[in-house]
């Protein structure tokens, strides 16, 4: 008792105000979370109502992402990196997966588009068995759990230009990317994910976390297309280390790093045919600054 | 369960009303006092995804769970390996349905009785029997040896205790990484998108599907049972996210029994392909269509009168087709109906065919020689197809509706309906043979609407609790059938009767 | 959960009491600004702070050959001055305050330069890189007070970063690539100051009344006194902090 009131003593004593934002993130209520069943969600033509989806968030999500939606379903100590991620927070608000740029929300599309993918190298599937009405419920309902989406708008979608010819120009000038943004810190300068950087790496909960391996034929976690691998870089991953490269990385030379990057991957490519032909050689961790 | 299983509740017994009362307190406080054991279902176990994420009940599956099952037991995540399993992954999963059950049959020739002897006499009545059962023990064990190399194996336990194998395979899937080419080899149950073998019911009648096991009165044709799990080998391809389905599969006109002793030298093919589309907010649809094509012996060479087992030849021909369709009216309601148009060459019709009896489960119980009553017939070299004797043919339907309330509790509604459309027996039949069932003596044509089956099944299954971990089901169902023409003759006019069969089921069904 | 959420209510409707109760007693001075100026201890000898491993980046490394790096935690002075001290006015209810110069944080030699960068609500400040080697910013706050976590890229070269926060919060900044690299900012709502490596602080444009003053301590804690600031002339609150 004694040791109660001196916490409470010490706490109010403390700058009250700080003291609210220290408290563990899962820290919203049912009724919290109730007061947003009327929460939609805008995925095309289709409007998604949170109410409508929970019986399927019941059904199918619950035992891991939590009735709360805070990731702490039955089975999310079990899920342990670097095997599996642990299931997402959704009061938090935070997502990996965006077409927007770093610290603001993603559009519904983007959790849409989450939901069908699933997760390569994750616990969570791919949900496209679900009608396209019932996914964008399920985005409704993902969205109700935080209260970000109340007074917060989604960011604007990165402009994603059209994507040019392959040429070997372009996949040398992305090696120069590559280099002069020190990809290969975590990555790797073959991609394999076995940079200087890449054992310390934590996730914003301080857990471990490993940088994508180009080269294992595993897909990437945000989609696999040329277009996703752009915004994957342009946007960041926000919650990982990976970072936004908008300020750095100019649009036509993103498609270039796109291109080079490519030339890692296990599965057949026509990057991977014409880096052979060039027999470019990955780039040199120790040569000095803008001269690879 | 298989066909032979049909019947095994008739043990005949009085019936205390009293235990009906009884039976449903011992039920309840079982349910209430009992704690969730750390029961653990393999996949669910395995993914840590709920019972319901595959299950619309369990073992029922949805859409998800199918294909789930249709990748060869994977998320396709690249985490189904078995290196990436949990260490308190398991791959067995135990089920055990101890139930309390009332069978009652409308008409059975029994014997009467004067001060307490029998009097030589015999009258017709009905059987009513009810107890405390066991519908048996299955141990269910699957899941991936490799990236895309996948297993089940289920040796299931009979009430008796003897085991046999119901299902056993290997599959390799994604072939070429494409989801278009996937092998499952072994015995297996044919690609029915309504699975018996996870039938939400389990009374003897209301356990199975009529309309995946029907067989004309007196017809030697075993074989074109598409419920029962066959051996040979299935192709299947499917969309990545397995809206179209397509499988083929070859397999022995066997009835799935082991040791090539039933019939040998005869194949058998099926085909199914089905496409789903998204409805809005309806849901998921999917319709579609199987046939299954093949050929099965009626003549077997004997030694001594006794058919030789594996020496089947005189190959004669039966098909089955029809219509499957899944719809969906929302989160809460959904209705599957399966159609079958059936026909079995007339050789089959007279009785010929299946030259040993079977137990039903992949082995023989007894041979017969042939041809004697009671015993399946031998189409010796020489013998004549009897005057008038046409292919026996039919039409039958399953409605299966259920009312989802949650994912724990599921209401169940079946009306399946079998009608003869051309009995064995035509109207120029002068020496046809006998019905095996040895109820109606065949001279002309048989009676249309003779072993006509109508069937009602109601019942619903409610889950205590759901998690990721344990299954267990408390389990009510009631089913009624009605099959015209079965029943004991008339003893003074020797006239064709009807019969109606009750069956009332409560238990728990257990899946540890 | 429920107590965590009644904790939450508890301490929201004291803010509140507190907040009304400064407002009252705050009679309004139109009178000229005065200040608190003061210094902040440590008691005892400053802890040891471990030397940086950089040997990973060679650039770091090189750059720290003759001068190794230490972590930053504890930062004193020949006096026992506390450095890094963010010292602000508990529940101020005044105006934003004038921003006179750019805050910036710099990635310098592997390190940020400040280690803690103190701020007001709204106001803007730069993220700089003076090396040559990549670094990401990565400062992580918790969404739910309205600050956003955010993470960006920078390699050698690039373009400062603008931002500013909603909240008032204590940030933990961090580079993924330089796992040594952690710096706060430290976001308070009105006039604030950081001590200096002697622990020397002056708080500006105080207007005159009662105040709550904290010190805050990315390690060490808080600690609060009351002082009275006349116009125009300086109050004076010292602090002593003991290492944990």
């Amino acid at each position: 008792m004694r040791t109660r009131l001196e916490k409470w003593s010490l706490l109010l004593s403390a700058a009250a105000v700080f003291v609210l934002p220290t408290v563990s993130s899962a820290q919203l209520s049912t009724s919290d979370i109730d007061t947003r069943l009327g929460t939609e969600s805008h995925v095309g033509n289709i409007t998604g109502h949170a109410k409508d989806a929970k019986g399927d968030y019941r059904r199918y999500c619950v035992g891991c992402h939590g009735p709360l939606g805070d990731g702490n379903g039955e089975n999310a100590p079990y899920m342990q990196p670097p095997m599996y991620q642990q299931p997402r927070d959704f009061q938090l608000g935070i997502f990996k997966c965006r077409s927007t740029p770093t610290g603001t929300l993603p559009t519904d599309q983007d959790l849409y588009d989450a939901i069908t993918r699933g997760f390569d190298r994750s616990n969570m599937p791919q949900w496209n068995t679900l009608s396209k009405q019932q996914r964008a419920d399920l985005v409704a309902w993902v969205k109700h759990f935080s209260p970000r989406w109340v007074g917060e708008k989604p960011g604007t979608p990165i402009p994603i230009p059209p994507e040019p010819e392959v040429t070997a120009e372009r996949i040398k000038a992305g090696r120069d990317v590559f280099a002069r943004m020190q990809c290969w810190k975590c990555h790797g300068v073959q991609g394999m994910a076995n940079g200087p950087s890449a054992s310390t790496l934590q996730d914003d909960l301080g857990r471990p976390i490993a940088a994508f391996n180009f080269t294992d034929g595993t897909r990437p976690k945000c989609g696999d297309t040329d277009q996703d691998i752009y915004r994957i870089f342009m946007t960041g991953l926000d919650g990982t280390p990976m970072p936004s490269f908008a300020d750095n990385i100019k649009p036509d030379e993103a498609w270039d790093l796109v291109f080079y990057l490519r030339t890692f991957m296990s599965q057949k490519s026509k990057e991977k045919e014409m880096a052979k032909q060039l027999a470019l050689k990955p780039v040199d961790p120790n040569a000095p600054a803008g001269q690879q | 369960m298989q066909v032979s299983d049909r019947f095994r509740f008739r043990n005949i017994l009085q019936l205390a009303s009293s235990f009906a009362a009884v039976a449903l307190v011992l039920a309840s406080i079982v349910l209430t006092c009992s704690q969730p054991a750390n029961a653990l279902p393999a996949f669910a176990r395995k993914y840590g995804l709920r019972c319901s994420a595959c299950h619309e009940s369990w073992p029922m599956l949805n859409y998800f769970g199918q294909k789930f099952k249709d990748n060869g037991y994977q998320l396709m995540n690249d985490r189904d390996a078995p290196i990436w399993q949990n260490p308190g992954y398991w791959p067995v999963v135990f089920r055990i349905t101890p139930i309390w059950h009332r069978v009652s049959v409308g008409k059975v020739q029994v014997d009467t009785y004067t001060a307490g002897a029998p009097d030589g006499g015999q009258a017709i009545q009905r059987v009513s029997s009810s107890g405390f059962d066991l519908s048996g023990l299955d141990f269910h064990t699957g899941g991936t040896l490799e990236k895309n190399i996948s297993f089940y194996l289920l040796p299931s336990s009979d009430p008796t205790g003897a085991f046999h194998f119901e299902q056993v395979f290997v599959r390799f899937d994604n072939i070429f990484h494409s989801s278009w080419f996937n092998f499952k080899l072994g015995r297996f149950e044919l690609d029915n998108l309504l699975s018996e073998k996870r039938i939400l019911t389990l009374t003897g009648n209301g356990g199975i599907y009529q309309t995946y096991h029907f067989i004309p009165q007196g017809d030697g044709n075993i074989f074109g049972q598409i419920g029962d799990n066959q051996l040979g080998i299935e192709y299947l391809g499917h969309s990545a996210d397995d809206r179209t389905r397509i499988s083929a599969s070859l397999v022995s006109s066997s009835d799935g029994n082991v040791n090539l002793s039933t019939t040998a030298n005869a194949y058998t093919g099926f085909f199914a392909a089905s496409q789903a589309f998204d409805a809005g907010r309806l849901g998921v649809q999917r319709v579609g269509f199987y046939a299954m094509a093949g050929e099965a012996s009626t003549y077997y060479l004997t030694e001594g009168g006794v058919p030789i087992g594996g020496s089947g030849i005189g190959n004669k021909s039966f098909s089955r087709e029809g219509f499957v369709g899944q719809f969906y009216f929302g989160p809460h309601v959904g209705l599957t109906v399966v159609t079958q148009h059936g026909s079995d060459n007339a050789w089959f019709g007279q009785g010929y065919g299946n030259a040993e009896a079977t137990d039903g489960n992949g082995g023989t119980t007894a041979t017969c020689s042939s041809p004697a009553p009671g015993c399946p017939l031998n189409n010796v070299p020489g013998t004549p197809l009897p005057a008038g004797a046409q292919s026996p043919s039919w039409n039958g339907a399953t409605f299966e509706g259920h009312y989802i309330y949650s994912p724990q509790l599921i209401f169940i509604g079946r009306y399946e309906v079998e009608k003869m459309s051309q009995q064995a027996n035509g109207a120029a039949c002068t020496a046809c043979l006998q019905s095996s069932s040895g109820t109606f003596t065949a001279s002309g044509a048989t009676p249309s609407n003779f072993g006509n089956i109508s069937t009602y099944t109601i019942g619903f299954r409610y889950n205590p609790f759901m998690t990721s971990r344990a299954g267990l089901a408390w389990h009510n169902e009631y089913n009624w059938l009605h099959q015209d023409g079965t029943g004991p003759a008339n003893l003074t006019t020797g006239a064709l009767t009807n019969i109606n069969t009750s069956e009332i089921l409560m238990g728990l069904d257990f899946d540890f | 959960m429920r107590n965590r959420h009644n904790l939450a209510v508890v301490l929201s409707a004291v803010v509140l009491v507190g907040c009304a109760a400064l407002i009252l007693s705050q009679g309004v001075n139109a009178a000229g600004e005065g200040k608190i100026t003061g210094t902040v201890k440590l008691d005892g000898p400053a802890p040891h702070m471990k030397g940086i491993d950089m040997s990973k980046d060679p650039y770091c490394s090189k750059a720290h050959a003759s001068d190794p790096a230490h972590y930053e935690t504890y930062v004193a002075g020949a006096n026992g001055g506390l450095a890094n001290v963010v010292l602000y006015i508990d529940g101020w209810t005044g105006a934003a305050q004038a921003s006179n110069a750019v805050l910036v944080f710099d990635q310098r030699n592997c390190m940020y330069t400040p280690h803690v960068l103190a701020m007001d609500t709204g106001e803007s400040f730069k993220v700089q890189t003076s090396d040559q080697t990549a670094h990401n910013i990565h400062p992580n706050p918790n969404p739910m007070t309205g600050n956003i976590p955010w993470n960006q890229s920078q390699p050698p070269g690039s373009p400062p970063v603008e931002k500013s926060w909603k909240a008032t919060e204590f940030i933990p900044v961090k580079c993924n690539i330089h796992p040594w690299m952690n710096g706060w900012f430290a976001v308070v709502k009105g006039p604030y100051a950081t001590s200096d490596e002697n622990g020397n602080f002056t708080i500006n444009n105080v207007p005159p009344g009662n105040y709550t003053v904290t010190a805050w301590h990315e390690a060490a804690g808080t600690q609060t006194q009351k002082v009275t600031v006349a116009a125009g002339a300086a109050a004076s609150a010292n602090f002593t902090f003991k290492a944990k």
